[in-house]
């Protein structure tokens, strides 16, 4: 993922000759230029940017005040400040406000450049993967309870996207100048992405009143209405996994199967609520002589296709069962919303 | 006998009705439907075993839905809609599982429930 780096300074030939140094970096990141605070924002609005280098002394908006809201309204975006007016006071006002870099003018465009390599690499010390759903990623996110911020890139369009986790909990989302679960919504419904994870969460509010997996479902549930009709209930775990980075024990975990359970789980849990009375969902290859011949029932009264049961024997829990390759087997309390849901799980 | 299943078999969208004896055999079935028809099928051993164990289920078809339950005397078994109530029928059921026991010996022959 090519990353953007907004330069702001008011000396429009610095930023030019800034541009121009910073291009043998280009496979690295992209250069964008603002002239004041207030152009910077315009562009924080319209871009993903993943770092700042700004000067301090600027008409309209300083850089003091771009870092404050900087720091504000998007906390995740390294700041490193620039000023050919540099005392102690104001690179300890710089630092307490927040700035990861400070470099007084003049300056090497190679120091600067590596000021701002040695950042970035940071947005993905977590590793990065290709090719996958986010969905699908994001489960397993929440169900390893990490905190990390998330940069997606959609595979298809290039739209970019961040998303906030702490302790497993989806914070917030963004997308350019939408935030909260309207990006968040967006943002899942992508069908293949590429993302780099970045370890901490800088967001310290929870901007996100919701579950991760009902914010999945009804981005699922919008994409499939927006879909062409002959494309609709395309699975979006189809995606290839590409390993790269330290995510390959991640990688790795994820089997379709398995996300299946998870979505499955999810959408129950959506329909009916917590409370609902779901013990465990997994895969159990011993119940499929069962469920051969319970299809066989369905054959006789001629039914058509078999699709789920609903088992009571009596146990400590119910069972549901659903054929497969290997019988997926929901084990429920026997006092659950038994036939809400059959309805969730057969919708 | 049809009186004990009448308030299944009236519930909108039940096609038949059908009660086997642990063996298989069919005790009593009743499909007043005319779109739909007792299988023609003579053993039912098959669904005996797959039964084992079961104490109550409801299977879902593509087309339709059948709920089983154990009584004393084997398993009753309804045949529906996918649109019909379960809870209803599975409370039809409950009131209709004391009547579906084995008569006592000596009791009047051919006399298989209790009133």
């Amino acid at each position: 993922m090519i990353k953007n780096v907004l330069l702001v300074d008011d000396d429009t030939e610095m930023l030019h000759a800034l541009k121009g140094g910073l291009k043998r970096y280009q496979e690295s990141f992209a250069v964008l230029l603002a002239e004041d605070g207030l152009k910077a924002l315009e562009i924080l609005k319209q871009k993903i940017i993943s770092l700042v280098v700004t000067d301090l002394k600027m008409p309209n908006m300083d850089g003091f005040e771009l870092l404050a809201h900087i720091m504000q309204y998007y906390p995740d975006i390294p700041v490193i400040i620039i000023t050919g007016y540099s005392t102690p006071e104001m690179e300890h006002l710089a630092r307490e406000g927040g700035a990861v870099g400070y470099i007084a003018k003049p300056f090497l465009i190679e120091n600067l450049a590596r000021q701002i390599l040695t950042t970035l690499r940071r947005e993905s010390e977590g590793g990065t993967l290709h090719n996958i759903s986010s969905g699908m990623f994001l489960q397993l996110i929440e169900m390893e309870q990490k905190t990390c911020t998330i940069r997606l890139e959609e595979k298809s369009g290039g739209k970019k996207g961040i998303l906030f986790f702490s302790d497993g909990e989806l914070f917030d989302a963004r997308i350019n100048n939408v935030q909260g679960e309207a990006a968040a919504h967006e943002i899942f419904s992508w069908d293949a992405v590429n993302l780099s994870i970045q370890n901490g969460c800088a967001l310290k509010e929870n901007r996100i009143q919701s579950d991760l997996q009902p914010l999945i479902l009804e981005a699922m549930r919008r994409k499939d209405e927006k879909a062409p009709e002959g494309r609709r209930i395309k699975d979006a775990d189809e995606a290839e996994l590409v390993p790269e980075g330290v995510m390959e024990q991640i990688e790795s975990a994820p089997e379709t199967a398995a996300d299946r359970l998870n979505k499955l789980k999810a959408k129950i849990e959506a329909e009916i609520g917590q409370q609902c009375g779901l013990e465990d969902l997994y895969q159990d290859s011993l119940w499929d002589y069962r469920v051969s011949q319970l299809s066989k029932i369905g054959a006789v009264f001629r039914l058509g296709e078999f699709m789920l049961a609903y088992i009571d024997r009596g146990d400590a829990h119910d069972y549901i069962l659903m054929p497969g390759q290997k019988t997926t087997v929901v084990t429920v309390d026997p006092r659950c919303p038994r036939d809400k849901i059959l309805r969730a799980i057969s919708n | 006998m049809q009186e004990l299943f009448q308030d299944i078999l009236n519930t909108d969208g039940v096609m038949g009705v059908m009660l086997f004896a642990a063996n298989g055999d069919v005790l009593y079935k009743e499909f007043p439907t005319t779109d739909s028809a007792a299988p023609d099928q003579r053993n039912w051993r098959f669904l005996i075993e797959s039964l084992e164990g079961i104490r109550e289920t409801d299977l879902i078809f593509e087309k339709g839905r059948i709920y089983i339950r154990k009584t004393e005397m084997g398993f009753l078994v309804v045949l529906m809609a996918l649109y019909v109530p379960i809870a209803m029928v599975r409370l039809n059921c409950d009131i209709l599982l004391p009547s579906l026991q084995p008569s006592k010996p000596g009791r009047k022959l051919g006399r298989f429930f209790k009133k």
